[in-house]
């Protein structure tokens, strides 16, 4: 199980280009295949929310801890550090020659507009997780919606649009909308 | 002081007081390393923040190992980069478990699914911020359609898109290049 911690947090590292929330569909994408359901996937979200530091950080301690305990959580948070302690020095010594090279920003410029559309495909699958019940697009002829976190999705998406409110602010208000839900309906 | 314990110090602090993402670290770091301790000329600081975007991996980590590795060399380097993980490791690892201790039914459940949605949200919002600065040409806007689609209908895996982008981005910028 710590190898295959390993190898996905390789491939998270290398490939993420753009920071956290680009690398989300990747980390996604690997917690999928470690065997963690879409709504772990989201808790893990919210818990990026409230605990501070760099997401990809914090989402290799939690998929770590939870698919092999804390030497899981150790090895997974050391292997997404690796890409950095290899590129500085690597950068520092050949400064001279990488120095504006066109290749990293036309990579670039591939990428970031790939890792809106991912994320949003992550997002749209939560939401149909949340919201209906189903993991995918084709079953949401089986969906059942879920108003009150229909309610809280909309709530949220306005709250954030409009005063851009610091995430434990939302979580709690969600917490709250979810446990007030349960008693009265 | 010893400039690697001063290195250690600052990102341990400006680890553990900066929520959501790694970057929000660094006005602290400019005004305990640049202002306070004067180890580092502001415009380097902006300089490898600017850089470290451009790399795969931590952003905020690479940062932090440019900035260590600048002031006091390769043990700066280790020093920064752990005094920047540490706090979100330790607290990661607290907070992952208490949550697996928190029961699955009755009123949680209902509070933890209604997080879920909230947790959907914040992702909807990551999308348009993203789309929002990098969706500017057709080209990106095809780039991020595809990725979007190819993700729902199951057809291709993240990482695959991901170099698939990264190369369209490389033969797209050519031609641009040579004109040049």
């Amino acid at each position: 199980m710590i190898i295959t911690l390993i190898l996905a947090f390789l491939k998270i590292g290398f490939l993420g280009f753009g920071g956290g929330y680009a690398m989300l569909s990747l980390i996604y994408a690997e917690s999928a295949h470690l065997g963690l359901s879409a709504a772990q996937f989201a808790d893990l979200n919210a818990l990026d929310g409230l605990i501070p530091g760099p997401i990809a950080i914090n989402s290799a301690t939690y998929i770590g801890q939870l698919t092999a305990g804390f030497s899981g959580a150790l090895a997974a948070t050391l292997t997404v550090c690796v890409p950095s302690l290899v590129i500085v020095p690597l950068y520092l010594h050949f400064e001279h020659r990488i120095k504006n090279n066109w290749g990293l920003s036309a990579i670039l410029r591939g990428i970031k507009p790939a890792s809106a559309g991912l994320v949003l495909a992550v997002a749209v699958t939560l939401a149909l997780t949340t919201i209906g019940g189903v993991d995918t697009l084709g079953q949401i002829a089986k969906a059942q919606l879920n108003w009150a976190n229909l309610l809280v999705l909309v709530i949220v998406l306005l709250m954030d649009a409009k005063w851009h409110l610091n995430p434990v602010f939302s979580i709690l208000i969600a917490g709250l909308i979810g446990g007030v839900w349960y008693y009265l309906v | 002081m010893n400039k690697d314990w001063q290195l250690f110090k600052v990102y341990l602090m400006a680890g553990t007081f900066t929520f959501s993402g790694g970057m929000a670290m660094l006005p602290v770091i400019e005004r305990e390393l640049c202002q306070k301790r004067q180890l580092l000329p502001r415009d380097e600081l902006y300089e490898y923040t600017t850089l470290s975007q451009t790399f795969p991996g931590v952003i905020a980590l690479t940062n932090a190992c440019f900035v260590g590795e600048k002031v006091n060399g390769k043990s700066g380097m280790l020093a920064a980069g752990l005094g920047a993980i540490l706090p979100a490791f330790v607290l990661m690892l607290a907070a992952t478990i208490g949550y697996q201790h928190v029961p699955q039914s009755g009123v949680f459940l209902s509070i933890m699914s209604a997080i879920r949605a909230a947790s959907a949200a914040f992702l909807f919002s990551a999308a348009y911020g993203l789309a929002r600065y990098n969706l500017k040409d057709p080209l990106s806007l095809a780039i991020a359609v595809g990725c979007l689609l190819a993700t729902l209908f199951n057809l291709l895996s993240a990482p695959t898109l991901i170099i698939l982008a990264g190369v369209i981005g490389l033969i797209s910028a050519r031609p641009r290049k040579e004109q040049s």
